[in-house]
């Protein structure tokens, strides 16, 4: 008789019609309030370009064409003391300029266009590129 | 026909000689088949270093820059030419490259290849 009335107790507490629940994405979404949703999108990240980029690095002859005719500038890259061109590590120049460069100041020495072993004495003044301290 | 640019060196002189000189350097020039483009006066200075040609030292001169199309034959020979006349001191033919789509420079090329993996 107990276990009977257990068992009848049990029966009642179970739902009646079974509820089959139809897990579809619309029923889900509704599930969701729409202040949770325009939450949600903002919270993803926007696409844009990166704000941190730094500058393409480049050197100071990069988009300058190297001429033999253009002494001063070529007298910018020697030595005011022996007329020697300065090397990679001083000048700072890219691998391609540094070549351009020399190439065009071994030519006007050759042509005429510029002394070998001394910087002409109307350029002295000019700006220092490359930044060399010689011995004093 | 390929291009080519004299550089030339004359004695400092007066104006109605250098003309004189140019212009039978250029009458040299055409009358092997050169089509002369332009002629251009560098200015007349001081040379960065004294130039003994011609059994004399000289120490200024005029720079001159001609800028032809002709065939690759007659450049020895105007060299041999230029090197017998007294006037002219250093003459020197270069080949001016065709201006091909020059290669990006170095920046411009890190930006170019940053872009194209970008996207």
């Amino acid at each position: 008789m107990f276990a009977l009335s257990l068992s009848r107790l049990l029966l009642q507490a179970l739902p009646k019609k079974p509820v089959t629940p139809r897990a579809t994405a619309q029923c889900i979404r509704s599930l969701t309030t729409s202040q949770e949703e325009s939450l949600k999108k903002d919270d993803m990240p926007t696409k844009m370009e990166n704000p941190f980029k730094s500058p393409p690095k480049t050197c100071i002859l990069c988009n300058i064409t190297v001429d033999f005719k253009n002494v001063q500038l070529l007298s910018q890259f020697i030595s005011p003391h022996t007329g020697r061109i300065y090397g990679r590590h001083i000048t700072g120049l890219c691998g391609r300029k540094q070549k351009e460069v020399s190439k065009a100041i071994k030519k006007a020495r050759s042509m005429g266009f510029m002394s070998v072993t001394l910087k002409d004495p109307q350029f002295i003044k000019d700006p220092d590129i490359c930044g060399i301290k010689h011995f004093e | 026909m390929p291009r080519y640019e004299l550089c030339v060196i004359l004695k400092a002189m007066q104006r109605p000689e250098t003309a004189a000189v140019l212009r039978r350097t250029v009458e040299t020039l055409l009358a092997r088949g050169a089509v002369v483009r332009s002629l251009e006066s560098l200015g007349e200075r001081r040379l960065p270093y004294k130039i003994s040609k011609h059994d004399s030292r000289h120490t200024h001169g005029g720079y001159f820059s001609v800028d032809f199309h002709a065939s690759p034959r007659i450049v020895s020979e105007l060299l041999d030419h230029l090197e017998r006349d007294i006037d002219v001191l250093r003459p020197t033919v270069l080949k001016k490259d065709p201006e091909r789509l020059q290669a990006l420079c170095c920046g411009a090329q890190a930006e170019r290849a940053h872009t194209a993996t970008s996207r």
